[in-house]
This record gives structure tokens, sequence and C-alpha cells, in this order.
């Protein structure tokens, strides 16, 4: 029992190893960032008519004087027990308000995702009815989709919706916990947009998965033993199309994860992007530094899932 | 993917893999086959012709007024003249004249951008391919890294840090694909490195930059810019989101972003006014996806045909 797990634990132990050193360049490159600013970073903060006791105050509650090397080992350090400092203007402790705004994009981003899966039953028709109308429309419609930016979509959907048809508020927010009704109401808008591109994408990784993997001899003889179609698509197809589905799955979720920037600030959605973008208008180098390397840490937790979910479709990854 | 004999090992993907993946065959317009390409390939690369065109030469268009001047009524609606083709915005100026500023502000940026990255990458991904060791432990932990983390998050953190400007952004979009373009090179080159022209040359005597610079340089250009143009794509949504939220272009110039950003308040009352941005952009992300799976596509025919 105990050794079949090995395999697994293997990978996730290498996953995590190779992460390290992205993590590692990550943060110091966000902790270097204040270096960049024109000046100095307590200057840029405070603005130009600073006096000198509020730079010097500035500098000792941030470090912003002291060499980068430096100011990196006091935030690893404070990384290690758990503070990662204050934010800048609203002086709360910035792993609290990270993990606050992480709940409220990870609801938006796993909803999106679930939505987005859509994608994969429509690739398994339209693969096995390859050239056939529904196929080239859903191809032509995807590529248009994947053309279009983000911020684009988002306009023209709360048009359509808000607008237009008045059925989905354009703007608000109410949490999760308070009233549950109100956030599926308020969020519905926010998730079709963020869901729209990944749909477009999955589904046509899915298709041209599925129509290589319809060409394989096993298929062939399944189909000649008189299957039915159906079964075929689940019991043979999918399986073998799926670490490849696995990975655009995880790539989408992470890129949701770190923050829908547009989706957010347009619908004033309180998440990671929307305060990322309050952080940069008022230069809060400390918040964006923590959403950085949560960024990352998300990255290698999701593709270290995407790799159990490798193991498990496909046991020789595990042996490999 | 499906072969019995490989292994499935999981590895991510970066940028350039990721179009290889979503690439598709041709949509429906395929059937319809002129010398050179399909209908929307020969669209695309049209398009792209005229918006270069247009970038360069948008002053000398006569009669176009200027993208910053008033020039008609507030919010005016379509109609059949060349600055009002797609209407006023919200202070009177010719939205049709702002879009085609815009496409130049635009192409400006991404087109330098471009070049840092190319020219950057190209000479990490060629040294890290040619000597290997640490540099390409080193090419490959930075694209990693920069596949690891969305593009605007990226350009966000920076901006935070040196605040807005179009220098900044040119510098920032420059560095976002630097690990793609090192990656594409470093491939080629150790693909390259073992054929026979190199060790003739070798043999011969040349040094490790002829060989490099014109032996193996050459080789490098089709698979450099089968991607450029998918990249280029992204480097256009990524500048058009960042001016959308305000960070981009600064404000008076025009951008696309900036322009549909705008007129998103007067978006219930003259909704038509948010065509024209939309359709630049779209069209022009659209033409360089095709553009891009085209060169792709032929160059897998061409390797797969070696």
């Amino acid at each position: 029992m105990l050794t079949s797990l090995i395999p697994y634990a293997k990978a996730i132990s290498l996953r995590i190893l190779a992460g390290i050193p992205v993590f590692i360049l990550v943060t110091f490159g966000a902790t270097a960032l204040s270096s960049l600013a024109p000046g100095s970073a307590a200057l840029l903060i405070l603005g130009e008519n600073a006096t000198a006791e509020q730079v010097a105050e500035l500098n000792r509650a941030y470090g912003y004087d002291l060499p980068v090397w430096e100011r990196y080992l006091k935030w690893l350090g404070g990384l290690l027990q758990g503070d990662l400092g204050q934010t800048l203007f609203s002086q709360q402790p910035v792993f609290e308000v990270v993990l606050e705004r992480a709940a409220v994009t990870f609801e938006i981003a796993l909803l999106a995702m679930l939505l987005s899966l859509i994608g994969i039953p429509l690739a398994m028709y339209t693969a096995s009815h390859a050239g056939k109308i529904l196929d080239r429309f859903l191809r032509s419609v995807s590529s248009v989709l994947l053309s279009v930016p983000t911020f684009v979509i988002v306009v023209l959907l709360s048009y359509l919706f808000a607008i237009v048809l008045r059925w989905l508020p354009a703007t608000g927010w109410a949490s999760f916990s308070k009233d549950p009704i109100a956030n599926l109401w308020y969020v519905t808008l926010p998730v079709i947009c963020l869901s729209l591109h990944q749909t477009a994408y999955l589904y046509r990784v899915a298709r041209n998965e599925f129509v290589a993997t319809l060409q394989e001899d096993f298929v062939q003889v399944a189909r000649a033993k008189g299957l039915p179609l159906s079964y075929i698509l689940m019991r043979h197809v999918l399986r073998p199309s799926m670490p490849q589905i696995l990975t655009v799955m995880g790539l989408s979720l992470t890129y949701m994860l770190a923050g829908s920037f547009v989706v957010e600030s347009y619908f004033a959605v309180p998440g990671i992007g929307w305060t990322v973008l309050t952080a940069v208008k008022s230069h809060d180098i400390p918040l964006v530094q923590a959403i950085l390397s949560l960024t990352v840490v998300v990255f290698v937790i999701v593709f270290m899932l995407v790799d159990i979910g490798y193991a498990i479709i496909d046991p020789r990854v595990a042996v490999s | 993917m499906t072969d019995a004999g490989t292994p499935i090992t999981s590895k991510i993907p970066d940028k350039a893999e990721l179009s290889d993946i979503v690439r598709t065959s041709m949509p429906w317009t395929s059937r319809l086959r002129l010398p050179g390409g399909t209908i929307s390939e020969m669209f695309a690369a049209a398009f792209l012709i005229l918006l270069v065109l247009i970038a360069l030469f948008v002053n000398f268009i006569p009669g176009l007024v200027s993208p910053r001047l008033p020039y008609g009524d507030f919010s005016q609606l379509p109609e059949l003249s060349l600055n009002g083709l797609f209407g006023t915005d919200d202070i009177g100026r010719s939205i049709l004249s702002r879009v085609l500023y815009g496409a130049r502000a635009s192409l400006m940026i991404v087109f330098i951008a471009t070049c840092i990255s190319v020219s950057v990458g190209l000479l990490l991904g060629m040294l890290a391919g040619y000597f290997r060791g640490i540099l390409e432990r080193m090419v490959d932990l930075y694209a990693n890294t920069m596949s690891a983390l969305p593009s605007i998050l990226v350009v966000l953190a920076f901006v935070t840090a040196t605040g807005t400007s179009v220098m900044t952004i040119i510098l920032i979009l420059g560095i976002l694909d630097v690990g793609t373009y090192a990656r594409v090179a470093k491939a080629g080159v150790i693909s390259q490195s073992n054929r026979d022209y190199v060790l003739a040359a070798r043999a011969m005597g040349a040094t490790d930059a002829r060989i490099l610079l014109k032996e193996i340089l050459p080789n490098l250009v089709p698979a450099l810019t089968a991607v450029m143009p998918t990249l280029m794509a992204g480097l256009i949504i990524t500048e058009g989101s960042l001016s959308f939220l305000g960070y981009g272009i600064p404000a008076p110039a025009p951008s696309w972003g900036g322009m549909i950003a705008s007129s998103t308040d007067l978006l219930s009352r003259f909704p038509i006014l948010i065509f024209g941005p939309i359709l630049a952009i779209v069209l022009t992300v659209y033409a360089l996806n095709t553009v891009g799976d085209y060169l792709a596509q032929r160059l897998n025919n061409r390797e797969r045909g070696q």
C-alpha cells in the first residue's frame, strides 16, 4: 500500500524542488523592484513633498534604504513566521489581506473553470463528427473568441446582460459567507466573462487531441467490434487525451487565480487582481510582493496536482 | 502523445509550445485555396500590411483630423465621412482618427518590445544552446519563471515601482518574451550543432563566433519567425489591457485599450461608438494569430519533410 505511493511522493518532491529556484527568483525580483523606483522608493510612495522625517520613518519601517539582499533576507525571515509586513496605507497585515482576497478570486476562478468544462463534451461530439457543420462552426467561433481580448469580452457582455437585457448586475459584491444568493448573483457575469476564453481554449485543445486519438488503431478495433460511439469516446478516447487537457486546465487555473485583472476591476470584484490594481495606484510594494509570491506558490501547487493527475491517468508516468 | 511506446512526462509548456498545442486545422475557408494560403490567411496578411502602412504614414492621410483635437459634436453617431466614419468620442474627437493613430502607438510599442526580446533572447539562447552548462540552466529558469507568471501581473508589478510611461511599458513588454525566444533559439542551436555543416566548419578551423553567427544563425530564422506573430498578438493584448486598466499609454494620446475604457461610460447611450477600437484590436490579434498559425504549420511541414 505505502510503496505504491512512493512514485507520487517522488513526483511531488521533484515539482517542489523545481519550484524553489523559481520562487527565489520571483521573490528576490519583487524585493529588488523598489530599487527601480525613480529617485527612491520612499519618495515615490510619499510623493515629492515628503519631509526628511517621513522618509526616514518609512525607510525604518520597510527598510527601503537597506541593500537589496538584506531586505530580501528580512522578508524571507518574515515569511517563515507568517509575517509579510503591513500594507502601506491601510496598515493591515499583508498576509491576512492577501488570503481574504485570494478566497474571492479562488471562488470565481473555480466556477469559471467548471463552466469551461463544457468544452470537453462539445469537443468529443465535434471530433467524432469532424468536418461537419457544427465542427466547422465551433472551430471558427473558438478561433475568433481566442482573438478577442478579455477587456473587450467584459465590455460587450456587460452591455448585453446588464444594459440591454437587464438580467444581471453590472457591478457590486456580496461576500459568500454573508449572503450566498446575492454572491452568486453578482458572480455570474464575471464568471461567464472569465470562462469564455478558457472554454474556447480547452475546446480547441481537446478537439485536436480527440481527433488524433480517434485515428489510433485501438479505436479502429473498438469500432470494428461494433462498440457504440459514446462508449468508445468515454472508455477509449478520453483517457489518452487527458494529459494535454489537464495541462491546459492547470495553466488556465493558475492564470485565473493570479488575478483576472480586467474582469475584477471592471466588475469591482474584491479579489487578487483588484487588489493588485489598487496596490499599483498607491505603490504598495509589500502587497505586490506578497501576491507575486503567492502566484508562484499556486503555480507550483497546481502543477503538482496536474502531475498527480497524470500519474493517476497513466500509471506508466509514475513508473518512469 | 498517444503513442503507447513513449512515456508521457509532465512538463510545463511555454507560450510557443502552447500555440502549437492549440493549433488546429484551418477553418472552413481552407477549402478555398489560393496560391500562397487560404482566403483567411491572405486576408490576414493583407490586413497586417495595411496596418503597418497606416502606422507609418497615418499623418499623411489627406483630410484626417488630429486625434487630440475636437472635431465634431460630443458623442456624435457614425456618418458617411472620413473623420466621422466611427463617430466622435465624448469630447468630440474623431474616433477613426484616434483608432488609426492608436494603431501607430500599439504597433510601435509592440515592434520595439519585440526587437528587444528577440535580440536579447536570441543572444542568450544561442550562447546557452552552444555552450550549455550553467547558462542553459539560467535561461531555462528564466523561461520557466516567466511562464509561471501572467504577463499583466509582471507588468503591473514593475509599474508599481516605476510609474507609467511609454518608455517603461516598452522595456517591460520587452523582457516578457525574452525567455520564450531564448528557448526557441536554444532548441534550434542544439538541433543544428551536430549537423554535418557545423562539423565541416569546425574542421576547417572556424571559430565559435563564426560558427554561431555565420553557420547556425541563418538556420534559426524560420523557427523564430514562426513564433513571432503569436507572441506579438499576446503583446498587443497585454498593452491593450494595460491601457484599458489605465496603466498603459498615458491619457491624451490615443490607444485602443484606453478608447474602449473611456467609451464604457457612454455604453448605455451610444453603444455604437465602441465599435471602432474593438474592431481594430480584434482584427489585429486575429490577423497576427492566423499568420502565426500559417508560419508554424509551414515550419512543421518543412521539418517533417526533412
